[in-house]
């Protein structure tokens, strides 16, 4: 996510929407493909992505810059997509081993692959993870924040990042081991 | 072995994510050249756990996006807007402190006004009910004597 300066923020704060649609444009990018990859289907990271720019508007009044802008919209991104994806039952997609158990070509390199078969991939991947693992694994490997960042994002200590991304992980080889296995 | 564990815990986690410091990198790698189970484990994670991602493309953010936030928070502030007009008019009738007590005394007089008026019918209607009663039975002793025929079999009967 870009940096925004304070004065844009402050701004934004007093209701200017020019000042709010250059918060917008340095964050929506960030927003929405973490809601993406966490309810993991565009509709729905609409949705998300919307009450997360509404909730960023409301709450910049009272924001004390006590902590960075970038921290807080980590965070309030993250907890919208993981409750909206606890809440919703679209968020479960096919399995990982149904969608691509045969025919699909996965070898490690994947340069074979055009983009639309790789998103497809990494939706159906994601969608074997709980909704907390996905967030832990879109914030760490595909926005590649530390693990600080992650436990700020989402309140919970280091530890438990660690934890979620290693079963994460594990699930993750055992999946692909697994289709693997049947191809063979 | 209780070692490849604690060394696979860090592939999972630090090693791949480069977080491990200098000494801890230094020993997972010693454990890599010597065995070769965890060598092809790191290699198995980093192929299939953690490039799928890598090669995930950031989606471009729909134009439509912005164009709801911005019918939102305009809808927002004018229901707001509304409130707070109206919240202001009944402002506006405060403002003007000479008509409170009018008001209010004009209205405890409504209140003491009816409850006098009310009394004062309860009271007429108790009055009226109770000479309704007397005259029903002095009427009723005088019907009794109108019965009376005045023959002597009658007075002796009665």
């Amino acid at each position: 996510m870009e940096d925004i300066a304070k004065d844009i923020l402050i701004r934004a704060s007093q209701g200017d929407m020019r000042a709010f649609e250059v918060v917008y444009k340095a964050s929506s990018s960030f927003v929405y493909n973490v809601a993406l990859r966490v309810v993991n289907n565009r509709e729905d990271a609409l949705e998300v992505s919307q009450e997360v720019f509404l909730i960023i508007h409301h709450k910049l009044k009272t924001f004390r810059f006590e902590s960075s802008f970038k921290t807080w919209a980590y965070r309030i991104t993250a907890n919208t997509a993981i409750n909206f994806a606890k809440k919703s039952s679209r968020a479960k997609t096919v399995p990982f081993e149904e969608s691509f158990g045969e025919g699909a070509v996965l070898n490690e390199a994947h340069t074979q692959m055009d983009q639309e078969q790789q998103n497809q991939i990494v939706e159906k991947l994601l969608g074997e993870l709980n909704p907390d693992q996905r967030a832990c694994v879109v914030l760490r490997d595909i926005q590649g924040l530390s693990y600080e960042e992650i436990a700020q994002a989402l309140n919970i200590n280091i530890n438990t990042v660690r934890s979620r991304l290693k079963r994460s992980r594990e699930k993750l080889l055992s999946v692909r081991r697994q289709v693997d296995y049947e191809k063979v | 072995m209780k070692k490849c564990e604690h060394f696979r815990d860090l592939i999972l986690t630090d090693h791949i994510d480069g977080q491990l410091d200098k000494n801890a990198a230094g020993s997972l790698e010693n454990h890599l050249l010597k065995c070769s189970d965890c060598r092809e484990f790191f290699k198995e994670i980093k192929d299939k756990a953690t490039l799928p991602w890598a090669q995930a493309l950031r989606q471009p953010v729909p134009a439509e996006l912005w164009i709801k936030i911005q019918e939102k928070i305009e809808n927002e502030e004018r229901s707001s807007d509304l409130i707070s007009d109206l919240l202001d008019r009944i402002k506006g009738l405060i403002v003007y402190p000479r008509l409170v007590p009018v008001l209010a005394s004009l209205v405890l007089m409504l209140l003491v006004g009816s409850v006098t008026v009310n009394t004062i019918q309860i009271k007429q209607a108790q009055e009226k009910d109770q000479g309704e009663y007397l005259v029903s039975l002095l009427s009723s002793s005088s019907q009794a004597e109108s019965n009376d025929l005045g023959t002597p079999i009658e007075h002796y009967f009665l």
